[in-house]
């Protein structure tokens, strides 16, 4: 009970006392950031072991507001309070270092609590009244952790606000539908199958807010920008980590909680969730702005996400969510170990860097290990939620419907949305630890331990949860939200990662019974010739052969002119609409007269 | 646990898989020499070129990644191994608890392309980083229609995707390849082996004459037996997965031993007669194959054996 009530007011408390500190104590802000962190981590650890109960908070104000503050622990809004804590707590410490000498930041540590507070609020509380008003918070932090400093950065942080903004406006208008079809805000125990055109409007209207912060097709397109211009460390708290826990989280209960799923909505989650996956995912592979290449596949993964949860089964959910923590996991490690390469090579284009392996070993490591969970290469985490979600597509093929006799089509572009995925982290790796690194880094240094630190500790979770993961990850995070799972394949992890332990030790025992201690070094091969500088091939390279196809071609030069953007097309259509009416006004005095008359005219003749 | 490193190790991985792997490099080679008027290597050729390898001296690429770069190979090796486990554990009927479902193996028999693709960017060779983006290209050519292929496998064998269920599924009803659907799936993926094995017309990620074995370039001595090692296992356990997934596996009852160890040598030949009388084709060529022609066949395969043709 007091844990809870910590849990909102710890991060809250602090935030707003950091306000009151200048700016030139920044590392002072920052350790106090560090413990807040650390005390609430350790509050969701606590809030974590409770049994599953609602409790109701009792508001000092006034005792009419009591019956709002009903909060709901169950598993998964405590799965979604460990994770926020942890995140919490990792980040704050790699930001000690990373922000640290950034000048334009102004007020970091105080919205970065604020957002982690208001995030606790929104997974804790039962009812949508509060609900709304920590979703609101959140949209407002998110703006302001973004840093604004030139025209660019401006007008994408302008975007994510007006998209965030937006999507709330229509959050407010689905509760409004939800009362009015059920007469009840309470967000657990609704379960209702919606009917006719209100129930429709009304399950689209909810689902529309979740997939724009989790960051779906066609609503993500604030994410690649905002991955670009934000420090690494705000993307990887916010549109890494946070956003996408709270908008599948939004989304789980929608689909969990609130409606019993209709043959039509998995249609619809489907659909969504396998375009996100294959569109993203082919604009990530024509990025040269390494933090933009990891924008987009923040967005291609929720289209994994939205299919496993859209499939409704207890595999798919519990494949879905477990994707949502693994994505999570490694999404918010590579922005870690982007924003770790940017400060010590102040480079983000991928064909400026190259060869930092060798500098930069820890950062490698961690990198390499995150490549190959989001790719899905067994036996890393990512694998082992991808292998949920298909087998529970494989599985829902056997149903009848619309959206289960496409199981062919959602399987093949889940499958092949991994490989582009595993294409374009191939380009990423390679871009930035692999090859000839040129003269000037030579010099370069491992960043410091305050962010090497949380990039290994993350990455050590994701061998963990992939190795673990039927064993002992899925039964005890995930099977108790969605219920227990009949596998129909077979991965045995933890067996097969003990066969690579083994493999390895073989493989040195060749290399050893080998002529290997001899070995010699000696400069690249090239058909004879000397080996220049510039010789190098560049990563980005890689998919020319891709992006010149003619039909693909075609999409990329108009998603280029930003035509499939829904931000830039309602723009347009603001603005058109905008300059029909200031047809209107002309500046002549006598058109205005007429336009008076006019509307007094037909204001007499309704009353009349 | 001592179980499984025993299938891992010996039986029916990396040891036997190896021996069987290295008889069918032999058969491909001695097929080949036939087909241009010439005598071939000794059987044990293969033995001797990997015994060869291991005694050379490895030269290490001076401005490459070392630990990258030597790790890589071995993982290779283990890809191919793990995945030689569980297909064959199914094709010999052993029961054991150990196994692996078809997503699990099409996963792990694409680990030994995808880390000749990090030894080969780790070793910062431009010709290498050329054989790399090959690679890539080629995965995602053939990953499509070899999907499709498995999908109206997982159709005919009634949604399951159980290895052992599948060759039961034949066991019963008669080999998947005995219908339309069947014999364009197999088809289709006798191109996709190629493609996979890396073979004539689709060595391109190798190209010896282009650039110079691309991704393989930097490899010299006991990483180069690794790879080789590779090779061998999966020009076994690829063609033997297609023997699972169309013609109705292996059986070893009387002269059944015979049509089992004919069915591995037929691909064997198909593979090796397309790869003696092709050119290589451009790396956008071999995409627009896959991408358009062989993404029909297949998309025709899966609509076929959905109505039950």
């Amino acid at each position: 009970m007091l844990n809870m009530r910590l849990l909102l007011v710890v991060p809250f408390a602090a935030g707003i006392f950091l306000f009151l500190l200048p700016e030139s104590l920044r590392v002072f802000k920052g350790i106090i950031t560090l413990i807040s962190a650390a005390i609430t981590f350790y509050l969701s650890y606590a809030v974590f072991l409770l049994p599953q109960q609602q409790v109701e908070l009792t508001c000092y104000l006034s005792a009419s507001l009591d019956k709002y503050l009903l909060l709901n622990i169950d598993f998964l809004s405590k799965l979604l309070i460990i994770f926020l804590g942890f995140f919490g707590f990792i980040f704050s410490l790699y930001s000690l270092s990373y922000v640290s000498k950034t000048k334009k930041l102004t007020n970091y540590y105080s919205y970065y609590l604020i957002t982690l507070g208001a995030a606790f609020g929104a997974v804790l509380v039962d009812h949508f009244f509060p609900f709304l008003f920590f979703w609101g918070i959140l949209g407002i932090t998110l703006y302001k952790l973004v840093k604004a400093y030139d025209e660019d950065s401006s007008s994408v942080a302008k975007k994510s606000l007006i998209m965030m903004v937006a999507s709330d406006a229509i959050l407010i208008l689905g509760v409004a539908l939800l009362w009015k079809s059920t007469g009840s805000l309470q967000i657990s125990g609704l379960a209702i199958a919606p009917l006719g055109i209100l129930g429709t409007l009304t399950f689209i209207a909810l689902i529309i807010p979740a997939l724009t912060k989790a960051g779906a097709f066609p609503f993500h397109t604030w994410i690649p920008g905002f991955a670009e211009k934000a420090p690494a460390s705000s993307s990887a708290f916010l549109i890494a980590s946070l956003d996408k826990l709270l908008g599948i989280y939004l989304l789980a209960r929608i689909c969990i909680n609130i409606f019993i799923l209709q043959d039509w909505m998995k249609f619809v989650l489907l659909l969504v969730g396998c375009l996100t996956i294959i569109i993203a995912v082919m604009m990530a592979l024509i990025q040269h702005n390494y933090k933009k290449l990891l924008g987009y596949h923040a967005v291609s993964q929720v289209g994994y996400m939205v299919a496993g949860i859209g499939l409704g089964t207890p595999v798919g959910i519990a494949g879905g969510l477990f994707h949502m923590v693994n994505n999570a996991l490694y999404k918010s490690g590579l922005f870690l170990t982007a924003g770790s390469v940017e400060k010590r090579t102040g480079e983000e284009e991928l064909e400026n860097l190259g060869g930092l392996s060798r500098v930069m070993p820890l950062t490698f490591f961690a990198a390499l290990v995150f490549a190959l969970s989001i790719s899905g290469i067994p036996p890393f985490n990512g694998f082992a939620s991808k292998w949920m979600i298909y087998q529970g597509m494989i599985d829902f093929g056997r149903g009848s419907g619309i959206a289960s006799s496409l199981w062919i089509v959602w399987l093949i572009m889940a499958v092949f949305g991994s490989a582009l995925t595993l294409a374009s982290f191939v380009k990423f790796t390679a871009g930035i630890y692999f090859g000839r690194r040129s003269g000037k880094y030579d010099k370069i240094k491992e960043v410091s331990i305050l962010m090497w630190l949380p990039q290994l500790l993350i990455s050590l979770l994701c061998i963990l949860f992939g190795v673990f993961a039927a064993t002992r990850v899925v039964p005890f995070l995930l099977e108790p939200i969605g219920g227990k799972i009949n596998y129909t394949g077979v991965w045995q992890s933890s067996n097969v990662s003990l066969l690579i332990i083994v493999s390895i030790i073989i493989g040195f025992v060749i290399y050893l019974l080998g002529n290997i201690r001899k070995m010699r070094r000696s400069d690249s091969f090239i058909g004879g010739e000397k080996i220049q500088e510039e010789l190098g091939y560049p990563s980005l390279e890689f998919y020319k052969t891709i992006s010149s196809f003619k039909l693909l071609a075609f999409f990329y030069k108009k998603a280029e002119k930003k035509c499939f953007d829904i931000y830039d097309l309602s723009k347009k259509l603001v603005l058109w609409c905008n300059g029909i009416f200031s047809k209107a006004h002309s500046g002549v005095l006598p058109t205005y007269v007429i336009w008076l008359v006019a509307g007094m005219l037909i204001l007499l003749l309704i009353i009349l | 646990m001592g179980k499984e490193i025993f299938y891992f190790l010996i039986f029916p991985g990396l040891l036997f898989s190896a021996v069987i792997g290295g008889f069918l490099s032999w058969v491909d080679r001695k097929i080949t020499a036939r087909v241009q008027f010439r005598k071939g290597p000794p059987l044990l050729q293969p033995l001797y070129d990997f015994l060869k390898l291991l005694l050379k001296e490895t030269i290490i690429p001076v401005r490459g990644s070392v630990f990258t770069f030597l790790v890589s190979p071995v993982l290779a090796l283990f890809g191919a191994t793990i995945s030689a486990v569980f297909i064959l554990l199914p094709l010999f009927h052993i029961e054991t608890g150990f196994a692996g479902d078809l997503i699990v193996v099409i996963y792990l028999l694409n680990i030994p392309s995808l880390t000749y693709i990090i030894g080969a960017a780790a070793s910062g060779n431009p010709l290498a980083s050329v054989g790399a983006s090959r690679e890539m290209k080629m995965i995602l050519s053939y990953e499509v229609p070899l999907l499709l292929v498995i999908v109206s496998v997982i159709i005919k064998a009634g949604m399951t995707i159980s290895l052992t269920e599948i060759i039961a599924a034949q066991a019963a009803g008669g080999a998947f390849i005995g219908s339309i659907s069947g014999v364009i799936a197999f088809l289709v993926a006798i191109f996709c082996i190629q493609a996979k094995l890396a073979l004539v017309p689709f060595d391109i990620p190798e190209a010896e004459g282009e650039i110079c074995d691309g991704v393989a370039i930097e490899y010299s001595g006991s990483s180069l037996a690794l790879i080789k090692l590779t090779k061998y296992i999966m020009l076994f356990i690829v063609p033997s997965f297609v023997v699972l997934l169309l013609l109705g596996g292996f059986s070893f009852k009387g002269i059944d031993i015979l049509w089992s160890v004919l069915k591995l040598l037929v691909i064997i030949l198909l593979l090796t007669l397309i790869r003696n009388t092709n050119p290589r084709v451009k790396i956008d060529q071999a995409m627009k194959f896959f991408w358009i022609w062989m993404n029909l066949l297949a998309v025709i395969a899966v609509v076929l054996s959905i109505l039950g043709l």
